[in-house]
């Protein structure tokens, strides 16, 4: 992913609170691409990034009011962001118990190469082995965020992070098998 | 680790590419939407307020109206009785 790029402006922030629908355009389109590579690095799913992160939005452009200091606006958004997708999983995991469907029914994947290059594919399926929260959490360090953001963002503490960080990157190159290494 | 650093990248590419134009306009339309269409926290509060009023209304009235039944009843039994003790105190005078 990208690296993170600058906060946007207090100010766009204050007038996004206000509800001002331009301000919260252009923090929506300052946005929108790291919480969509976010949101497929955790649901690994192309046909469901645009609903999802409308719906992140959507909560973000109700809630915005509610945030107190507008200088932790990403962290907040990628919490926001965080918890929206594990939700998904978590609805998606209870739905396949009262719906008839069998999961490969319901969930077909989607076919190595159909998406990009072999090296995405290996990435997807190495994601794919990992917890939806180690996805996030390394999702988030891809997102150029800090030990110590990350810590606010998951509401945990820099120790606890670094731990989980370091059994998720071993979880991922365990599955992730380059393809110039084959 | 370079190429999982390009297929980070070549992931990112891709999810951005699932946006349709757009995107944001959509967004902001959609949560206005919403919001006027959402009932406030006050109107569900009275609707909640109405039907738990309603339905110990309801409660009350079954209630006080089947123990009305039950005290008839009783007091028709009491009556029933002096009135077969006082016929058969009429017969053995």
């Amino acid at each position: 992913m990208e690296p993170s790029q600058p906060t946007p402006p207090v100010e766009l922030i204050l007038r996004a609170q206000r509800g001002e629908p331009d301000a919260q355009r252009e923090l929506i389109m300052a946005y929108q691409h790291r919480v969509a590579g976010f949101v497929y690095a955790i649901i690994g799913r192309s046909d469901s990034v645009e609903d999802i992160a409308q719906l992140i939005f959507i909560k973000m452009v109700r809630a915005i009011d509610r945030l107190h200091a507008p200088a932790q606006f990403e962290s907040w958004l990628f919490r926001l962001a965080r918890n929206t997708c594990i939700d998904h999983l978590r609805r998606q995991k209870l739905r396949r118990i009262f719906t008839p469907f069998a999961p490969e029914h319901e969930n077909v994947p989607e076919p190595a190469g159909a998406v990009g290059s072999e090296e995405l594919d290996a990435l997807r399926h190495a994601l794919a082995q990992l917890r939806p929260q180690d996805r996030a959490l390394l999702a988030l360090v891809q997102e150029g965020r800090s030990h110590a953001e990350i810590a606010v963002t998951l509401r945990s503490s820099v120790a606890a992070v670094k731990a989980r960080l370091h059994r998720a990157r071993e979880h991922l190159r365990e599955h992730y098998q380059s393809p110039h290494e084959n | 680790m370079k190429t999982e650093t390009r297929a980070w990248a070549q992931l990112q590419r891709h999810a951005s590419a699932q946006l349709r134009p757009g995107f944001a306009d959509r967004v902001v339309r959609a949560a206005r939407a919403g919001a006027e269409a959402a009932p406030s926290l006050l109107s569900i509060f009275a609707l909640s307020a109405a039907t738990a009023a309603l339905c110990l209304l309801a409660v009350t009235l079954v209630n006080t109206s089947s123990r009305d039944l039950d005290e008839s009843d009783f007091n028709l039994a009491g009556w029933q009785q002096i009135a077969a003790d006082s016929e058969e105190f009429a017969v053995n005078l």
